[in-house]
């Protein structure tokens, strides 16, 4: 029988407090994951101790995690990442590897112990996911070369970091034979279920995903159901290898990773991440706050001199060496220093590995306390260091300029500039296609029907899977950078969404329902808008008009329509046929 | 992990396969999420997850709140839909009589009133999804009927908060609910468009105030001693609000939501004792008599007095059996108010579990009887049992007795409208086909002759002397309507219209002279424009200047 349930008092409290905190932080221009943080310390044991954690939070902030990685997952897309991958991974496994010796180096000097100096060392190698890609967004360089490299070289750490994880939820080894044993167990788990996740994405899922993915809902759920089940796989990996008498871990986050790695590979991906991202930030939110609820100001403060010398030290070692590398591979020296500049802060995984090496029992709670305290401070001002990195490349240009290479490193992706964007495919636009094409090298066509994106590609058009209304599927599309964009959702919100954002110098096209809606996107800055329905009514008008008055008229209007209707292509060039007929 | 969250994880895994079987039948996803739940509930403990379920029924019932259209709440309760308060009441009786009958006790009775008279809003509008664009007669009576239903149950759930039928407790809710919804209006006012300032363009800003904001209004409802799920309706007023400027907000929203209502779904699933596999014999049988009776009530008898009561109200015969075939399922609002009367101890195990039993039934057989409404409608009318339509349609008809070589028009939409001035300026003697009740005076006044009736019916073109027809313009977007009238074989050509090519086609074939595809012949004019535009011919803003300049002309010759 069911009990009166009420919702929890502690998670509201959460909500709110880090919801305030949130508006704080953006208003000093601080990331949110601080404010979270430090809402955690604030209503945790360590400063007023009014909330606790519970099973809720615990599974929210577990769901956090697990959906942070699986986003994680789903942005990694092989063949966009392909192309900077051989620099990126020369970049990334020797800058790992140093600064977890500086991290060890810094730790010793500081008077910790090995085994805490190695878990510090392995802790501080990550470079905040959080943290630079938000800033790179939020500044709109993401997709810059040095932006790229960032995210590339953090995408390599996350997948040390799952694997990290996964020997670390095996617990404290006894010797070095076991934690050599744990790792080839859970190599070996890692290497199965990265087959199968790869393997479901080349077999199984695209049929599934190509029957779902024009059903919105399902299309999330199924998702969902999908990312479930590895987690579950993982964390119950042990139910599976029993009756082999093997007894290994896997973290829940390596699950949700690999389930979205399966999923990035196919072409629905990026409405995904739209769809997931809005329970990842409200999940996140609990995780980075649940963080500190666990620790008292004792511990959370009790290295505190030592975060400070470990952070300042930390921050110019992990400059000069990715400094250093980046040079090395050759890239220019501003893209070399911006892409630099970016990677200072110690990651939340940093505090993650903490957690896990806490339960683990490899470190004492000081430790953690140490290693939140030392990401906490890093990520404050490497925010300040990343806002202002062009004003700093500038003052430093002349001291830096002596290791100017002189290359430029090149290729990618393309990126589209002064090209076209239609919303839609359907019986409007599709017409209008092969025009656009002959007049714009790129046109981009934004769809939420696979088959219609089938069809696209196969003809050699850009085709996005997507809701026009993700922030994502508009940023793919290049919208803001667009000559001209054709919309034929007849919903003014997204039209007006639409106008908004595009650039002033671009010509846009797009459908109304009512007159009214079209004065209102006139008013918006709309330069054409397509007014079908009361266009069809005075073209059947005239065709009455023919039919009553002069049928050979009509029969020779109609009988060009029908000829386009039978031909039904997928890319007619209507401009050839519209000499003639009633217009004339 | 957590055993909440490998419960969570096991009712999602275990939804999976089930949410495939929904979308490759095409199948709504809210009773395969509750079967889901059922064969979840195996497996795990299902008084764990009511936590989250919780959040799932607030995001539910919020969103709702978030997506209301206060003006159509207007027209609709100002308006004709009266009929849907008469459904409610009628047929809710019936379901609390027929409680009464078996031996339900009256308190507990009254949910079975409820669950039948209540149809799904999520159900229904995604089955209705079409018709409702089109702006078909039944898909606006349909939506408006769901409306009126919703906020029916807003309101019981307000005065179940009582927790007795006295008078003034429930006044004393309905004072908090009120207060509630005043508070609502003022943070929407105030406080939302500050938040919205100071988020800047951070969409997660947004999410969690938002989701603060709803906390906050559930606490107040709490301490109120109000349900939450008022609580959670007036949240959603709190942050109405046109989606253009928050676009992210909004699709965010969507998410958070729909991951707790599959929760919901799934959980209420989880929470039914299983007839046969988890109780006895007897009781199984019982209680799957009960179920049974609900089901045939909601998805027979439920259609049935709501098609009397439209044809009472004067709709004809077909958009009326098509809309009460619409709404015969049970409503998502009467789960919400299962679960909570269930919590508060007014409800026993069996009785909550025969609703969620029958809304999983009749939300399977409503996406049937949407599926073959037509056929459904054919059976029944071809048996003569919506007798009397003749009558109605001679009665508010106007045809003169010399009509002959005229046009029909069917459909007095835009393009209707635009075809009768044409006919007028050429003395073109024509006939009108609607079916509309809200466009009958309309008609009356501006047309010369017209016939009221469905198009689906070989008497209502008899009666606009088909025989003697020249042409049959069909304005109206309906493929079997199309379908029909090819069939009819009339004399006459016939002109139709569709929405895409391969309609058109088939269509073609079928027999029809010609049919208009809007985009087809819009797209036309768009590729003329661009050309213009490509060649030189003319710039953007002049283009505009242009168009928007005929826009108005077009909207003040309209307003005459």
């Amino acid at each position: 029988m069911v009990t009166e349930v009420a919702l929890t008092t502690d998670l509201a409290i959460i909500l709110l407090s880090a919801t305030v905190a949130g508006f704080l932080a953006r208003q000093t221009g601080q990331p949110t994951i601080i404010a979270y943080i430090i809402t955690g310390v604030v209503l945790g044991p360590a400063a007023l101790g009014i909330v606790e954690v519970t099973e809720l939070t615990e599974t929210l902030s577990e769901l956090g995690l697990a959906f942070l990685l699986f986003l994680l997952g789903i942005k990694m897309r092989i063949d966009e990442i392909s192309h900077v991958l051989a620099p990126i991974v020369k970049i990334s496994i020797p800058q790992m590897a140093l600064v977890a010796i500086a991290g060890v180096g810094i730790s010793l000097a500081l008077g910790f112990g090995t085994l805490e100096a190695l878990i510090i060392g392995l802790a501080v190698m990550y470079s905040s996911t959080a943290v630079v890609i938000k800033m790179l967004t939020d500044k709109d360089e993401a997709t810059s070369l040095h932006g790229k490299i960032d995210v590339g070289v953090l995408l390599v750490q996350d997948i040390v970091v799952v694997i990290l994880l996964a020997v670390l939820a095996a617990g404290r080894p006894d010797d070095v034979a076991e934690v050599a044993t744990t790792l080839v167990v859970v190599l070996v788990l890692v290497a199965l279920l990265t087959v199968a996740a790869i393997g479901a994405s080349k077999y199984v899922l695209p049929p599934v995903f190509r029957r779902v993915a024009d059903n919105k809902d399902v299309f999330f759920l199924v998702a969902l159901s999908w990312a479930f089940l590895f987690v579950f796989v993982s964390d119950e990996i042990n139910l599976f290898l029993s009756p082999f008498g093997i007894e290994a871990y896997l973290s829940i986050e390596m699950g949700a990773f690999l389930a979205g790695l399966a999923l990035a590979q196919l072409p629905y991906s990026s409405e995904l991440k739209d769809r997931v991202n809005p329970l990842t930030d409200l999940f996140v939110m609990v995780f980075f706050v649940s963080v500190a609820l666990s620790l008292d100001a004792d511990e959370l403060l009790f290295y505190a001199e030592e975060a400070v010398i470990a952070a300042v030290v930390l921050m110019v070692a992990k400059f000069l060496i990715f400094f250093f590398l980046i040079n090395w591979q050759g890239f220019s020296l501003e893209t070399t220093f911006l892409g630099s500049i970016g990677m200072l802060q110690i990651s939340e995984f940093g505090i993650i590995v903490g957690v896990a090496a806490f339960q683990g029992d490899f470190i004492d709670v000081e430790v953690l306390g140490f290693l939140t305290l030392l990401a906490l401070l890093t990520m404050s001002v490497s925010v300040y260091f990343m806002e202002f990195n062009h004003q700093l490349f500038e003052r430093l240009e002349p001291t830096l300029s002596r290791w100017d290479t002189g290359d430029e490193f090149q290729g990618g992706k393309k990126e589209y500039k002064d090209h076209a964007v239609v919303i839609g495919y359907d019986e409007l636009t599709r017409n209008a296609l092969s025009l656009l094409d002959q007049e714009y090298e790129d046109v981009v066509v934004i769809d939420r029907r696979t088959d219609h994106i089938e069809t696209l590609q196969e003809n050699g058009y850009d085709a996005i899977y997507g809701d026009f209304r993700n922030s994502i599927i508009r940023k793919e599309s290049a919208l803001k950078k667009a000559d001209f964009v054709l919309s034929s959702s007849v919903q003014t919100e997204v039209n007006k969404a639409l106008l908004g954002e595009v650039s002033d110098d671009a010509t846009v096209f797009v459908e109304a329902k009512t007159a009214d809606d079209a004065q209102k996107l006139y008013d918006r800055g709309a330069h054409c808008v397509i007014l079908s329905a009361q266009f069809t009514a005075e073209r059947l008008a005239e065709y009455l008009e023919a039919y009553l008055d002069n049928r050979e008229v009509f029969d020779q209007a109609i009988e060009a329509d029908i000829q386009l209707i039978e031909r039904n292509e997928p890319f007619p060039d209507l401009a050839e046929r519209l000499r003639g007929g009633l217009d004339d | 992990m957590t055993e909440l969250l490998t419960t969570v994880a096991i009712l999602f895994i275990v939804a999976g396969p089930f949410l495939l079987v929904a979308n490759r039948f095409d199948l709504p996803t809210v009773p395969l999420l509750i079967l889901a739940g059922i064969v979840g509930g195996l497996f795990v403990d299902e008084g764990q997850t009511l936590e989250l379920a919780q959040f799932g029924i607030a995001l539910l019932v919020f969103t709702f709140g978030v997506g209301i259209n206060l003006s159509a709440v207007r027209t609709v309760l100002g308006d004709s839909e009266l009929a849907a308060v008469a459904q409610i009441l009628v047929v809710g009786s019936l379901g609390l009589g027929f409680g009464v009958l078996v031996g339900v006790p009256v308190e507990e009775a009254v949910y079975l009133g409820i669950a039948v008279a209540l149809s799904s809003t999520i159900v229904g509008v995604a089955l209705f999804q079409t018709e409702i664009r089109r702006n078909l007669v039944r898909g606006r009576l349909a939506e408006s009927i769901q409306l009126v239903q919703d906020l029916t149950a807003i309101v019981i759930l307000l005065v179940l908060g009582a927790g007795t039928l006295e008078a003034d407790p429930i006044a004393t809710q309905l004072g908090y609910g009120l207060t509630l919804l005043v508070m609502a209006a003022l943070v929407n006012h105030y406080l939302f468009t500050l938040i919205g300032r100071l988020a800047g363009d951070s969409d997660e800003l947004m999410i969690i105030s938002v989701i603060s904001i709803l906390v906050v209004f559930i606490g107040a409802a709490e301490l109120a001693g109000v349900s939450i799920v008022v609580g959670a309706f007036a949240a959603g007023l709190a942050v109405r609000h046109d989606p253009v400027e928050y676009l992210g907000l909004f699709n965010g929203l969507t998410s958070v939501r729909d991951f707790f209502v599959a929760v919901f779904f799934t959980t209420i699933g989880a929470l039914i004792v299983l007839p046969f596999v988890e109780m006895g014999m007897t009781a199984s049988v019982e209680k799957l008599l009960l179920v049974a009776g609900l089901v045939v009530l909601t998805a027979v008898v439920k259609p049935i007095v709501t098609t009397a009561i439209l044809l009472y109200k004067g709709y004809e015969a077909r958009s009326a059996t098509l809309t009460s075939l619409s709404i015969d399922q049970v409503s998502e609002f009467a789960l919400i108010i299962a679960i909570e009367a269930l919590i508060l101890g007014f409800l026993t195990q069996d009785v909550f579990d025969v609703i969620i039993l029958a809304a999983a039934v009749t939300m399977i057989t409503s996406s049937l009887s949407q599926r073959y409404n037509e056929q459904i409608y054919r059976a029944v009318a071809d048996r003569g049992l919506l007798a009397g339509k003749h009558r109605k349609i001679d009665e508010s008809s106007r045809v003169p007795e010399d009509l002959a070589d005229h046009v029909i028009i069917a459909g007095y939409g835009r393009q209707g409208r635009q075809l009768v001035e044409t006919c007028e300026l050429f003395d073109q003697p024509y006939v009108v086909v609607e079916n509309d009740p809200t466009e009958f005076e309309t008609v009356r006044r501006e047309c010369d002759a017209f016939v009221f009736g469905d198009a689906m019916e070989r008497y209502t073109w008899k009666k606009a002397n088909v025989e003697d027809a020249r042409v049959i313009l069909s304005t109206i977007d309906s493929d079997p309507v199309s379908r029909r009238l090819l069939s009819l074989g009339f004399d006459a050509e016939i002109i139709l219209r569709t929405g895409d090519v391969s309609t058109a086609l088939d269509l073609l074939e079928a027999g029809a002279l010609y049919v208009t595809v809007q985009d087809l012949l819009a797209s036309e004019r768009l590729v003329q424009y661009l050309q213009a535009l490509f060649d030189d011919e003319t710039t953007p803003d002049a283009l505009r200047e242009r168009l928007r300049a005929e826009v108005e002309q077009y909207s003040a010759v309209r307003r005459q």
